[in-house]
């Protein structure tokens, strides 16, 4: 009976599973605006890998995994090399597991530099080498920031270079429905004192300026980091923001304190948040910019990094129904156009011939290209051409990007976890809930106190 | 006599009262999930599935045809654009009023016609079909949006289960992670049981010294979180060169497997008649043939209804198999990592973990309805002596 019933439920599946899917490349070399010249010079010099395989491990899902495999594709094109990546919604436990247990796939896509760090300290990553890190700074936006981002001390505390970011995300983004705009009148704001005064102007038209969610599973919180973030680089200098990163200033600082209660200011207002205060914990941050687009909208603005069009209704077109505007800088600062972003990082776990090729391809303009022409992947590579962006929405985030007077990263990706991935979180939610900013982010220095 | 049976309806009643609460309980989360497996991921997010049932009144919001594509000339500078808002197929719902701003919604009644300003007018019909007229400046770029307040009858799609099952980027991989699921639970159902049927019997019926300090041990690892193993276990699976795979997996699932089935097995044999066993040892059979004549048969419900634990864990197993199988080859995923990864890189796709959440529920259901007659039976083995 029993293996009776597996037979025919095997049948099915059978059946359902022989629609095979073809092989061939995305896009036809040769066609199109890509940087076909530098992908066909290396592909002509490339060494022949028949045989040989890479392995890469990351935290992209559907439909990003996809999207991956088709950029990889090219890779394996030109040197015959089998290129497998398997992704994993719990990337950051597996990847340790598997190190530390000798079974690491070649390549690792991190999502936060920090991890990357504690793994390079324990000599479980394996160095790029200083070509690959004067390549970043010669060919990165901002280059210097990122080959920092990538660089840690290895087991025995020298500094090497082991990570480029590849898939970057900007943060800094305002997401809004023009139209709604147009319907009250509402003009985009240049300055943040001009967003102040928008929020205000929509409140006393009996309206609710802002969607602010921060559920997130066990990583409820996050996203009022960002906000945090984002306000320090309006308010301090971005020394001070690093300075924060690395708590040489301390969490309880009165600068710190204060982009809190900056944030406090639209998050634990009533009349600003849809929902009210109470709603801004317990929304999940996926739920959240719907309220944009419903009717009648339930806000008009939404904070939230380049990935939230992955989040709007499905009948929301990005570009018509929705589009951003970059979350402004206090005019009365003189601190540039910051920008705050996340991304991540390529390294190796698992040496060898094949995968430093594949890291030398992963330089290529065209293996940014085509992600970059298929989803929402930003990169600051200088050598890509910008018209192969999907839309452009994304076209004027990589604009953004490449422009940055300042770029920053995710001030709690490179803060030890348990604050960064912590404390940090749960402290900006006991504070939306009711707790004062000083008590929280005292709270949140006596945490990272104890891990010293 | 009177006051029990006068007492005994309430003891009754409690009895079924509680049964119908603990049901509920199970069922309404189940059938909450069932409903939402039916629903796009937008419904899911604008409102609950049990309203999912009954007609809704909602604000659609609705764009007019592109412009650049389906204006009409009518000369004098005037253009049109017409055509129904739902477009193709007719509306099932009712309209109640509409409006072409997000502020004044619900202003205009059907068949109304609104003035935009600047000769630019708007009209809808209650059947949907609209007429927008205005200059070349009016009637182009973005196409104008409009919002109908209207009683909409609950709607449902089998959309997820097309995905899921037949979409042509997953079933290729859900096949494969189908067979891999049951490479990996077959043979982790089995071996344990053949394991620990012996050892059972032994710590049942076979007098040796120490035996009841083996019982206790194995009553002790009962307690022991498998989670404590995981890494020492896979760097020893690496050093002894079984690495990820199969191999490794069922290895593990036996191990884990074993202290309850073990348990489970013992004190049920242990509840057989002696004087059955002691006849056969009379009549010169060997332990052996004890084991396997006598005992083996009338422990089937013990043996069943550990299969069914057994099978239920490791067909719901996520944790055992990252860690002992899925390496980054990709070639040995099983079905719980695949519809994880169906959840999308940020988790959003609520729908897709509904609808997977059924199919994947479907061979444990049929394994349980094949064997639960035994699952009883074999609930109460060694509980009852």
């Amino acid at each position: 009976m029993k293996m009776k019933l597996y037979a025919s439920v095997a049948a099915v599946a059978l059946t359902a599973g022989s629609v095979q899917a073809d092989g061939h490349l995305a896009f036809t070399p040769g066609e199109g605006d890509f940087s076909w010249d530098s992908y066909n010079e290396w592909a002509a010099n490339a060494p022949d890998l028949s045989g040989q395989s890479v392995t890469v491990f990351g935290p992209w899902l559907s439909p990003e995994d996809d999207i991956f495999r088709s950029a990889i594709a090219y890779f394996a094109d030109a040197t015959g090399a089998t290129v497998t990546y398997t992704g994993s919604d719990g990337f950051e436990q597996q990847i340790r597991i598997d190190a530390e247990a000798g079974s690491a796939p070649n390549v690792a896509v991190f999502p936060q530099p920090g991890l990357a760090a504690t793994m390079a300290s324990q000599g479980l990553l394996t160095p790029l080498g200083p070509d690959t890190a004067s390549w970043v700074a010669d060919n990165y936006a901002a280059g210097q920031s990122w080959v920092d981002l990538g660089t840690y001390a290895d087991a025995s505390g020298e500094d090497q270079f082991y990570g480029f970011f590849y898939n970057v995300n900007v943060k800094s983004l305002v997401w809004y429905s023009p139209e709604n705009f147009e319907d009250a009148g509402y003009e985009v704001p240049e300055t943040m004192e001009d967003l102040i005064a928008l929020s205000e102007q929509i409140i006393a038209d009996g309206e609710t300026p802002w969607c602010i969610g921060l559920g997130s599973g066990p990583a409820t919180g996050w996203p009022a980091t960002d906000w945090v973030e984002d306000i320090m680089l309006r308010t301090q200098t971005p020394e001070t923001y690093d300075q924060w990163v690395t708590n040489e200033i301390p969490f309880n600082d009165p600068k710190v304190i204060e982009a809190v209660e900056t944030f406090g200011m639209f998050a634990k207002n009533d009349d600003m948040v849809a929902g009210g205060s109470a709603a801004v914990g317990s929304t999940d941050f996926r739920d959240s910019p719907t309220g944009l687009f419903s009717s009648p909208p339930q806000c008009y603005m939404h904070r939230q990094a380049s990935f939230a069009t992955a989040f709007f209704p499905e009948d929301v077109v990005a570009g018509e129904d929705a589009d951003f505007f970059y979350f402004p800088s206090f005019a009365e600062k003189d601190l540039g156009n910051p920008v705050l972003g996340g991304g991540t990082l390529m390294a190796i776990t698992d040496a060898s011939d094949a995968t430093m090729e594949f890291m030398e391809f992963l330089k290529l303009p065209i293996a940014h290209e085509v992600m970059m022409a298929q989803t929402g992947f930003l990169t600051p590579h200088t050598g890509v051409n910008l018209d192969t962006y999907k839309d452009d929405i994304l076209r004027g985030q990589g604009e953004i990007l490449l422009n940055a007077t300042t770029f920053r990263f995710d001030a709690s990706d490179l803060m030890p976890g348990a604050v960064g991935a912590g404390t940090f979180w749960t402290g900006m939610v006991d504070y939306v809930g009711g707790a004062e900013a000083e008590d929280v982010t005292t709270a949140i220095q006596n945490s990272w106190d104890a891990l010293k | 006599m009177d006051a029990i049976a006068g007492r005994k309806p309430i003891v009754v009643w409690a009895l079924n009262i509680s049964v119908v609460l603990l049901v509920m309980l199970w069922l309404f989360p189940t059938l909450g999930l069932f409903v939402s497996s039916f629903r796009t991921g937008d419904q899911i997010t604008a409102s609950g599935w049990w309203s999912a049932m009954f007609p809704a009144e909602q604000t659609l919001q609705i764009r007019a045809a592109d412009p650049d594509d389906a204006r009409v000339d009518l000369g004098n500078g005037v253009f049109v654009v017409e055509g129904n808002i739902f477009g193709d197929e007719p509306f099932a719902g009712e309209m109640s009023g509409w409006s072409t701003s997000s502020r004044t919604l619900g202003a205009n009644a059907p068949g109304e016609t609104f003035d935009l300003g600047d000769g630019e007018t708007f009209t809808l019909n209650a059947d949907g079909t609209y007429v927008w007229q205005g200059n070349d400046d009016q009637i182009s770029g973005r196409a104008q949006r409009v919002f109908i307040d209207a009683t909409t009858p609950p709607d449902f799609t089998l959309n997820n289960y097309a995905f899921v099952l037949f979409d042509e980027d997953n079933s290729e991989g859900m096949a494969k992670a189908f067979f891999n699921t049951l490479t990996v639970v077959i043979p982790a159902t089995i071996i344990p049981i053949l394991i620990a049927a012996f050892a059972a019997y032994a710590l049942a019926w076979m007098d040796f010294p120490g035996r009841a300090l083996l019982i206790a041990a194995v009553v002790g690892l009962l307690v022991v979180p498998l989670q404590l193993a995981l890494i020492p276990l896979l760097s020893l699976h690496n050093a002894i060169g079984i690495g990820k795979g199969y191999l490794g997996v069922w290895l593990a699932h036996t191990g884990f497997g074993l202290p309850l089935a073990i348990y489970l097995l013992r004190n049920y044999m242990v509840g057989l008649p002696r004087d059955i066993i002691e006849n056969a040892k009379v009549d010169g059979a060997t332990d052996f043939q004890i084991f396997t004549k006598i005992i083996l048969p009338l422990s089937f419900p013990a043996l069943a209804s550990f299969a069914i634990f057994q099978f239920l864990w490791t067909w719901n197993d996520l944790l055992v198999a990252l860690v002992f199988l899925i390496d980054a080859s990709g070639q040995t995923t099983v079905m719980t990592k695949q519809i994880v990864e169906l959840l999308g890189t940020r988790g959003g796709d609520w729908e897709i973990l509904a609808t997977s959440a059924f199919v994947s529920i479907a061979v444990p259901l049929a394994v349980f309805f094949a064997m639960q007659k035994y699952l009883v039976r074999g609930l109460l083995a060694g509980s009852v002596k």
